[in-house]
């Protein structure tokens, strides 16, 4: 899932100073689930704002829904109607989430509440790990399940760096080396061999942003060829 | 062909002095080692922004290292250039007359003086001496073929004392497939983990560089705290000798220590040839010269 972060308060108000009225939306998916945009984050950021702006005599007028998916029009369409009666919208999604929004409500100005972090695991609660770079060419079959493109730092394909020190990692030596992480994995599983061959340069073309993707099945649909 | 390579392809022992490109345009204290040492010494090292720290650019000083008479080994990291920025500064410095290459990843950004910067690593230092390679055999590495191939010889570097070990050596073997023809081993200071490193040597030869360190006031310091964390070890006996001595009484038993070590690798057949770091200064690079023999 998509794992994000609030913003400091301070910014959030900075960026609302100018209006008097302003929608708050948050997230039901990813950002819920990460406790930085769901429905009760949206109710923490509006109190947060009330009593901010209370104490300095001054009023804003907050309205506040929370919607199953901003990334999917099908639940961000009816917002739409919604949000007229706005002079802001804050979005409590992801990056993407801030966007399409954006793009919907064309007459709105809209401010993000989160910083969008990575693509993670979620532990625990209140505790997220990275854990794909969406790198758009996946080496897990190859790497015994382990990403050397998120988990070491530096990315590379072909086994560990020279500032390992006793297994953990030259950037964090709180953690194991990736790349140790992956021998020890492979060789639990007698897929070794896997580590001999020199993975080529990877395909960054595939990366070039942004990216699209149309199911093979609906590329009639989207005017393509089959 | 380089120096370096006929020298370590006769078996006649070469030694490489590592230099310390400067943190400005300032060039003549890099300049005076070489003018000092040249007639002594195989070559001279050129760190590509060491520790990701930002200094002199490695190819420019290595070009200036060769005019004032000395030969070259210049370091490209992977961390600072995409696959373009690698092979054109590849070809570059070919066009300048440098031949002696170390292709390695890099330390990453954030240990460094600029840690803010966007780390590349487009290619790792396996697929950096494939691209070499196919430099040398007329090709870049989208396939195109070029005008006037170059000629390298090209380094790599390999952990002896890494832990695990396995993983290093899977690496050191890629490296040798990619077209690396020789190695550098960070500094080495207790020489049974040299020796047992090189059981693990395949029988085609390999020819080795044994780096030798003289190690810095604060680099004992670190040491004595118990906060080492360097991929080489310092043997505790040594550590005792040099913690809460003065800085140039630390050079200098560093020195002597140094060329006692020099002297061993060389009687023992255990490196084709030395790597001497000293904090590129000429007085420490003599004495351990001196006093090894060379």
């Amino acid at each position: 899932m998509i794992i994000a972060e609030r913003k400091p308060f301070a910014e959030i108000k900075a960026m609302l100073a100018p209006y008097k009225k302003i929608l708050i939306v948050g997230c039901g998916t990813c950002v819920a689930v990460c406790l930085a945009g769901g429905e009760k984050e949206v109710g923490l950021l509006a109190s947060q704002l009330k009593l901010a702006l209370g104490v300095e005599d001054k009023h804003l007028e907050i309205g506040e829904i929370t919607v199953e998916r901003q990334c999917d029009l099908e639940f961000l369409r009816p917002l739409c109607d919604f949000t007229a009666d706005y002079e802001a919208i804050v979005s409590m999604a992801c990056g993407a989430g801030v966007q399409f929004l954006n793009q919907l409500c064309s007459l709105h100005p809209v401010f993000p509440a989160v910083n969008t972090t990575f693509i993670g695991v979620n532990n625990e609660v209140g505790y997220y790990t990275e854990a794909c770079r969406a790198c758009h060419n996946c080496y897990l079959g190859i790497t015994g399940g382990i990403c050397p493109v998120t988990m070491c730092p530096k990315g590379l394909l072909n086994g560990p760096c020279g500032g390992m020190v006793n297994g953990r990692c030259e950037v964090d030596p709180e953690k194991e080396c990736a790349w140790c992480r992956i021998y020890h994995r492979l060789e639990l599983e007698g897929r070794l061999d896997n580590l001999r061959e020199i993975l080529p340069l990877h395909p960054h073309d595939r990366t070039t942003t942004p990216g699209t993707v149309i199911h093979p099945a609906y590329k009639r649909r989207y005017g393509l060829n089959e | 062909m380089s120096k370096l390579r006929e020298t370590l392809e006769a078996g006649a022992f070469p030694v490489v002095v590592e230099l310390k490109p400067p943190k400005g345009a300032g060039v003549d204290e890099m300049l005076a080692v070489v003018k000092a040492l040249a007639g002594r010494v195989t070559a001279f090292s050129l760190p590509d922004n060491e520790h990701a720290r930002m200094r002199l650019a490695a190819v420019a000083a290595a070009r200036l290292v060769q005019e004032a008479g000395g030969e070259a080994l210049v370091h490209l990291t992977c961390r600072d250039r995409n696959r373009l920025a690698l092979e054109s500064d590849l070809l570059g410095a070919a066009s300048l007359g440098l031949e002696n290459l170390l292709l390695v990843s890099g330390d990453y950004v954030t240990l460094g003086d600029h840690p803010q910067a966007k780390p590349v690593y487009d290619a790792d230092s396996v697929q950096l001496l494939q691209i070499a390679r196919g430099l040398m055999d007329g090709h870049d590495s989208a396939g195109l073929a070029l005008t006037g191939a170059p000629a390298f010889f090209l380094g790599a570097v390999v952990i002896p004392e890494a832990e695990p070990l396995p993983p290093q050596l899977i690496k050191f073997e890629k490296k040798l497939a990619a077209g690396a023809q020789f190695f550098i081993t960070p500094a080495v200071f207790d020489l049974d983990k040299l020796r047992r490193f090189r059981e693990h040597l395949p029988e085609t030869p390999v020819k080795l560089l044994v780096s030798v360190k003289v190690l810095g006031a604060d680099e004992v310091a670190q040491a004595a705290a118990g906060q080492w964390r360097k991929v080489y070890s310092l043997p505790p006996n040594l550590v005792n000798d040099l913690a809460g001595k003065e800085p140039e009484d630390i050079l200098a038993m560093g020195v002597k220590a140094a060329s006692r070590l020099v002297q061993q690798i060389k009687q023992e057949k255990l490196a084709d040839g030395v790597y001497l770091k000293a904090k590129g200064r000429t007085d420490l690079f003599t004495k351990i010269l001196e006093a090894a023999g060379l």
